[in-house]
């Protein structure tokens, strides 16, 4: 079953915050600070891409990252293991960040991971020193590979990426909290605070939120009522929750009634 | 050289593109014909002619 620990950590990084946040969308890099600051986020997920002439992008997400918080570069766009890795290598070559987000997508409608290809690449970028965080289809037989590989978590997807519906797949998810013991980081789908508390009460060791924080109409508030949902969701998960049941059982006495009601 | 695909009329080294291309150096990972170029060697690394520079960087990304 899974550890108790009420400071989060991943390898040598200790974690007072189970929110993680991913950059993309946002309607302008300066939110990231205000997030750290304000929602305690404290890992931002980042993409490599093209910059400068010829591209869309002029401006480094690098600047904005506050200097305490973790990188974990993502390596979307990546169609295959190899890919991957490269993606990897020059996203390290960036940062002194060895975190990075396995991240293999062959099917652009639902943008499922290609598991097969993920354990190709966590192989070749565990022994390269990487602290390996693959994105993956729930399948628990891939995350205890992933376990023995010596990935740092896994972070298996509760729906399709920017779908805002929630834990769609609790019974394929809640084998890989129960079963493994690195850390389970749920992923992608989720829209709500309320998905983020039920990961959370479901035993998940952390969330990664992107697309219902940056497409709110205020991120920095939306990622503050994600942290709360994270941390009352945790909290509960720590103390136990209660068994459903399925007849009434009285909160109010039911003996010393008064007589003339 | 070709910078992302485009030619681009240009003869130094990388600190000296990077410049003329309005990008930091720090923030800015280099590949020349493929191969990244450690930010250690980006004064000694001369590009010209026919060259393929692509400049990369972290983007927002989930």
């Amino acid at each position: 079953m899974k550890k108790d620990i009420k400071q989060f950590q991943i390898g040598e990084v200790k974690l007072s915050s189970r929110l993680f946040v991913g950059t993309g969308k946002l309607p302008n890099y300066e939110l990231i600070e205000e997030m750290y600051k304000e929602a305690n986020v404290q890992v931002f997920t980042v993409a490599v891409r093209r910059i400068g002439p010829n591209t869309k992008h002029t401006q480094s997400v690098l600047e904005y990252i506050p200097k305490e918080a973790v990188i974990m570069v993502n390596t979307s766009g990546a169609k295959d293991h190899k890919e991957a890795i490269r993606i990897a290598e020059i996203g390290r070559e960036l940062t002194k960040s060895d975190w990075v987000k396995i991240e293999i997508e062959t099917d652009s409608k639902y943008l499922f991971p290609d598991n097969n290809g993920t354990i190709l690449a966590a192989q070749v970028l565990v022994k390269e020193g990487f602290k390996v965080f693959p994105y993956i289809y729930p399948d628990l037989i891939v995350a205890k590979k992933l376990e023995e590989i010596g990935a740092s978590a896994v972070m298996p997807l509760a729906s399709p990426i920017g779908t805002n519906k929630g834990i769609g797949c609790e019974v394929l998810l809640k084998p890989i909290i129960n079963e493994i013991s690195i850390p389970v980081i749920i992923d992608a789908g989720i829209g709500r605070p309320s998905h983020a508390a039920k990961a959370m009460e479901m035993g998940a060791d952390a969330v990664l939120i992107n697309t219902a924080i940056a497409t709110a109409n205020q991120p920095v508030s939306m990622a503050k009522a994600f942290a709360k949902a994270v941390e009352a969701g945790r909290l509960a998960y720590e103390i136990g929750l209660l068994e459903e049941k399925e007849f009434a059982s009285a909160s109010s006495p039911l003996d010393d009634l008064i007589r003339g009601v | 050289v070709f910078v992302n695909d485009k030619p681009f009329e240009f003869s130094g080294n990388i600190i000296e593109l990077l410049k003329e291309l309005n990008l930091n150096p720090e923030t800015t990972a280099v590949l020349v014909n493929n191969k990244i170029v450690p930010k250690a060697e980006f004064e000694r690394t001369i590009v010209g002619d026919d060259d393929y520079v692509e400049t990369i960087s972290f983007v927002g990304g989930g």
